[in-house]
């Protein structure tokens, strides 16, 4: 009866969410933080004290002033066991070849590090060629760069390009320099690595340190080094974790929902044989145990089959996830037992998840049931999935609104996303009622000489406004999420980069040039205002974020509030920031809009702490960032700060590793890196709910073909051709994919409207709505081109053969 | 004295309601005894199929009560009227009998199956032969004539040895031919086996198979007719009841 040849589709839906939810929690899983491996020698790293806050998760740990490196290094030393305490000092240096920093390694944090020759130990890095940096002026650079010892290297630092000479070659990433430069460079310390002896246990090792420390900082040994990976490695981590939740959670409902759909259809089109059952004698219990064991069945078949696609498939995704930069270069899929559970649990949990209701519908067939002949379908819509799909569509518009009304983007995006949701479930939930009045509304379009095929589609759909509905659904969920999350994307992408250009009172922009950040000689040789940004810390408000990371931007006071249009102040002067010791803070940061009068400590990048005096407080949306600091005190305390930007009035010749561009062109290209991501995770998105669609689309039309086989073969008995019959067919899923695509257009819109208010209501000037039409017509294409073929193929193989009416 | 297998008590059902309202059963009383064979008859709309499915515990009459097999059916829960039919009842429709995946073995110990008894193949095997299809056992519903069909309903009805097998119209899509294989089978029932029958039938032909003739109009019962029944006999009788002016 229900057997499981009928369930093909099922199985197909639920072995492809298993893949998928297994790939992606082995790639969570295998996501973990790799010890650097400039560490991996070090088996005992103490590391300094960890920041963290909302705003800026992956900040820089608090560093080490020089003092208090210089005691503790004398002191973790001394500890038995420990053969050697090196500080491992990093700063921003990159080697110039040909007068422009090497593309390779493009995208690699670590090819524009610098690090002194002592902490070389640490990776147990040796020299390939040549001999370690002993003076200022010696380097020791990547073999990679081409270069030879003995050849002269221009090195960038944030000060600006200085003559070097290669003393030697390593193969790893970075440069190294003599000790005395990088403290120069890097005077405070945020690792200092433990070398042990050989009969040394770390763990013991570690717990002495842990005295010496007494809380100012963590040991870490084995893989909880992993904590000291750099800080872009762990952003582009969260960034991959967010994507893969993302697409494991979809890929679960959208499981749920195209499976539910099936067995659904499944039941509706096995009534009778339900009826029969329960007529020779089968409890409405005994029915639904059949469901409930026969999705089982599926699910765990289905679930075996994912996993190994899924495990297949993690390896391949893993690397395509490193390429887009979804994950660090480190990123190395491994097969952990808990990802497996998971997936294999996946398949059977969905499965009876998705059968629930139609097993519940199947209780319900009445055995007498088995003696009406035609299928007539019942209502369209259960009194159930009315008030389900009422109230999600209810749940949306609310939630529309309360978007039109956000007050800023952030809050615009929170409150979007389950109007989105909501909005397309409840709309797919309810499709059946929409699906009859909207087909034949749609009808008369297609409607050609003598009308046949327009009469048999206006009564197929009426007759048949579930089978429909299940086509429909997917087309519209595909379609409404399509169109929506593209929509809304394309749609403030550019309100951002208008809100920046907005903010500038500047024509022309000074950008690095494959460099993380502009010199001090590249900013001196131009005229205009520069931001140089340094992460300092303060003292947190709880134990749960004891040390706070605060973006403080070192300024010019007199440029920067010429090209800046958004500073407000609220108390006290910008120009009486000057001098060591002086700051301007943001009203919410100061907790008051009046000047006060304590001083605010801060601990900057040398791990000194200074009690700064606040000059101004100014409005929370003048600048991005916390804190102003005088621009030389930031230089002060952190050689190796780098410009961001400096806005000019004029274009100039961009110096060594710096370019120009004009404002519009720097708007696009700030958020570029970070909408490129957004952009590649929402086609990744919309690609797996599209993949589902058409597996849902594919898979009721198939079943719908098996089942109206009869009267297809009757149609032709009528004296259809077999092209008329076909067409019939054609037309029909055509008709319902345009239903599908209509009805999902509609929420679409409503959706992206609310969302452009908001948006509008934000920055104050009309927004234009952007609906990315390549995605549209690539998915409803898809659809059709599915809908088509899964029509039309099995009605033109149907009607070949020669054989007659076949009653049951 | 014989003993009722099934007793019918003022049985009244009717569908839909409003200006839709159908009384399919305005008050039938009657009972059908132990290892005989009755013949339901009467015009299209009289309430044969209505009888048969109260009869049956298909169907719950608005008033009235059934009983079969010493059991009353009028207070018994969904799941145990399931049961009941499952163990001492019989059905088999005029068409669309069998479960069109499963083989004709697989639709006969169904029942069984669905008791949680696993079949005794010989018991299977021997349904199957009573009904003369030892052959066809591993064959498809779409593999099987319309009469083989009704065979495999008829071997699936009697499979649980049921108190009372109830047929409606279980000739009506056959041929003559094929039909009296079919009448001949449940008459063998009843003579060799002493089960308990009940058939809809049109045919006069047909009904001359059975021992007894009930005769439904309007949803009452308006005749019955007993004692050596011929096709003819069958036939001129119900001419002379549906000729009478309307009760
Ligand atoms: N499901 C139903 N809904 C509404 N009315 C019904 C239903 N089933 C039967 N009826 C009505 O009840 C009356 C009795 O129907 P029933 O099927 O018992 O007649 P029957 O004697 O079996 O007729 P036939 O010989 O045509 O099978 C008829 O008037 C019929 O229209
Ligand atoms: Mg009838």
């Amino acid at each position: 009866m229900v057997s499981v040849r009928r369930s093909t589709g099922a199985f197909v839906a639920v072995a492809i969410g298993v893949a998928l939810v297994a790939a992606t929690m082995l790639l969570l899983a295998s996501g973990r933080p790799q010890t650097p491996e400039r560490l991996a020698r070090a088996a005992v790293v103490v590391a300094g004290p960890e920041a963290g806050s909302p705003a800026d998760p992956f900040p820089p740990d608090r560093p080490w002033s020089a003092s208090r490196t210089a005691e503790l290094v004398a002191r973790l030393a001394a500890l038995p066991g420990v053969a050697a305490a090196v500080p491992d000092r990093t700063f921003y240096a990159q080697p110039l070849v040909d007068g422009r920093p090497p593309q390779l390694h493009g995208q690699r944090q670590d090819a524009h590090e610098g690090h002194g020759w002592s902490s070389a130990r640490l990776g147990g890095l040796t020299l390939a060629a040549g001999a370690p940096p002993r003076r200022p002026g010696e380097v020791v650079v990547d073999t990679a760069l081409g270069l030879r010892p003995g050849a002269p290297v221009t090195l960038l630092t944030a000060a600006g390009g200085q003559p070097y000479t290669v003393t030697g070659l390593l193969d790893a990433p970075g440069v190294h320099v003599a000790d005395e430069v990088a403290t120069a460079l890097a005077p405070g310390v945020r690792a200092i690595g433990l070398m042990l002896s050989p009969d040394a246990d770390p763990e013991r090792v570690a717990a002495a340190a842990r005295e010496v420390l007494g809380g100012d900082g963590r040991v870490v040994t084995g893989d909880g080094r992993g904590v000291l990976e750099p800080r872009g490695d762990a952003r582009t981590r969260w960034i991959g974790m967010q994507v893969l939740t993302a697409t494991a959670a979809l890929a679960g409902f959208v499981t749920v929902f195209v499976v539910a759909a099936t067995f659904a259809y499944t039941v509706a089109q096995r009534r009778r044989e339900l009826a029969l059952l329960r007529a020779v004698g089968a409890t409405p219990r005994q029915l639904r145990r059949l469901l409930y064991r026969h999705a089982l069945l599926v699910g765990a078949g289905a679930a075996l089959a994912g996993l190994l696609a899924g495990a297949a498939l993690a390896p391949l995704l893993g690397r395509l996830l490193v390429d887009v930069g979804f994950e660090p270069s480190t990123f190395r899929v491994r097969y952990t037992l808990w990802p497996i559970a998971v997936a294999l649990a996946t398949g059977p949990v969905v499965a009876l998840l998705a059968v629930w209701t139609a097993a519940r519908r199947a209780a319900r067939v009445r055995p007498l049931e088995a003696l009406r002949e035609a299928a007539v379908e019942q209502r369209p819509l259960g009194p159930l999935r009315a008030t389900v799909g009422g109230l999600l569509v209810a749940a949306g518009v609310a939630f529309g609104f309360a978007t039109a009304l956000a007050g800023d983007p952030q809050q615009g995006a929170d409150r979007a996303l389950p109007m989105v949701m909501a909005l397309v479930t409840g709309a797919a939930v309810l499709a059946p009622v929409f699906v009859g009045p909207v087909t034949a509304l749609l009808t008369p379009t297609v409607r050609r000489r003598g009308g046949a095929i327009s009469l048999l589609l206006r009564a197929g759909a009426r007759t048949a406004a579930r089978r429909s509905g299940a086509t429909a659904a997917p087309v519209l969920l595909t379609v409404a999420f399509a169109v929506l999350v593209s929509g809304m994307i394309r749609t403030s992408t550019p309100v951002y980069a208008t809100n920046r250009i907005n903010a500038v009172n500047a024509e022309w922009v000074l950008l690095p040039d494959r460099a993380p950040g502009l010199s001090d000689q590249a900013v001196e040789a131009v005229s205009g205002a520069a931001v140089l940004p340094t992460t300092v810390f303060v003292d947190g408000d709880t134990a749960a974020e004891p040390v706070r990371p605060l973006t403080a931007l070192g300024i010019d006071p007199a440029t920067f509030s010429a090209a800046n249009r958004m500073l407000t102040v609220v108390a006290g002067s910008l120009s009486d920031l000057h001098g060591e010791g002086t700051t301007v803070v943001k009203a919410s940061l100061a907790g008051t809009t009046t000047l006060p009068d304590r001083p605010y400590p801060v601990v900057f990048a040398d791990g000194e702490r200074v009690p700064l005096r606040v000059v101004a407080v100014v409005s929370d949306d003048s600048f991005p960032g916390d804190l102003l600091l005088p621009r030389a005190a930031v230089r002060g305390h952190d050689p190796s700060a780098l410009t961001d930007a400096v806005y000019l009035s004029s274009p100039i010749a961009p110096p060594a590793g710096a370019r120009v561009v004009d404002v519009a062109t720097w708007a696009a290209e700030v958020d570029r890196a970070e909408d490129r991501l957004v952009w590649l995770a929402t086609l990744l998105l919309i690609g797996v709910t599209a993949g589902y669609g058409g597996i849902a689309v594919v898979n009721t039309l198939l079943m719908a073909a098996a089942g109206r086989a009869r009267d297809l073969r009757l149609l032709r008995l009528a004296g259809a051709t077999r092209r008329q019959v076909v067409r019939l067919v054609a037309v029909e899923s055509a008709l319902v994919v345009a239903v599908g695509a209509a009805l999902g257009g509609v929420v679409a819109l409503v959706g992206l409207l609310s969302i452009r208010a908001g948006l509008a209501e934000q920055v104050g000037a009309p927004v234009d709505l952007v609906v990315p039409w390549s995605v549209v017509g690539g998915v409803v294409g898809l659809c059709l081109l599915l809908a088509l073929a899964s029509s039309g193929l099995p009605a033109w193989r149907l009607l070949r053969r020669r054989s007659t009416v076949h009653v049951e | 004295m014989t003993t009722q297998t099934v007793t019918l008590v003022g049985l009244r059902a009717v569908y839909g309601s409003g200006n839709r309202r159908v009384t399919a059963l305005d008050g039938v009383t009657t009972s059908f005894a132990e290892g005989t064979f009755t013949a339901v008859m009467g015009p299209s709309g009289s309430g044969k199929s209505t009888l048969l499915h109260c009869a049956a515990g298909l169907d719950r009459p608005v008033e009235g009560s059934v009983t079969v097999d010493g059991i009353s059916l009028d207070r018994l829960s969904e799941d145990d009227l399931t049961r009941l039919r499952r163990d001492r009842i019989g059905f088999v429709f005029q068409s669309f009998n069998l479960i069109s995946s499963l083989t004709a073995a697989q639709n006969v110990e169904l029942p069984l199956r669905l008791a949680g008894r696993r079949p005794p193949t010989r018991d299977v095997a021997a349904a199957l032969a009573a009904v003369g299809l030892t052959d066809r056992a591993g064959h498809r519903p779409a593999e099987l004539s319309g009469g083989e069909q009704q065979r495999v309903a008829v071997a699936r009805a009697l499979i649980t040895r049921p108190a009372v097998l109830f047929a409606d119209e279980p000739t009506g899509a056959l041929d003559s031919a094929t039909s009296h294989q079919v009448l001949r089978l449940l008459r063998g029932l009843v003579d060799d086996h002493g089960q308990t029958v009940v058939m809809v039938t049109h045919d006069p032909a047909a009904a001359a198979y059975a021992d007894r003739i009930l005769l439904l109009a309007d949803g009452r019962l308006a005749d019955e007719l007993t004692g050596d029944l011929t096709a003819s006999s069958v036939a001129a009788r119900i001419a002379a009841t549906t000729a009478e002016p309307a009760w």
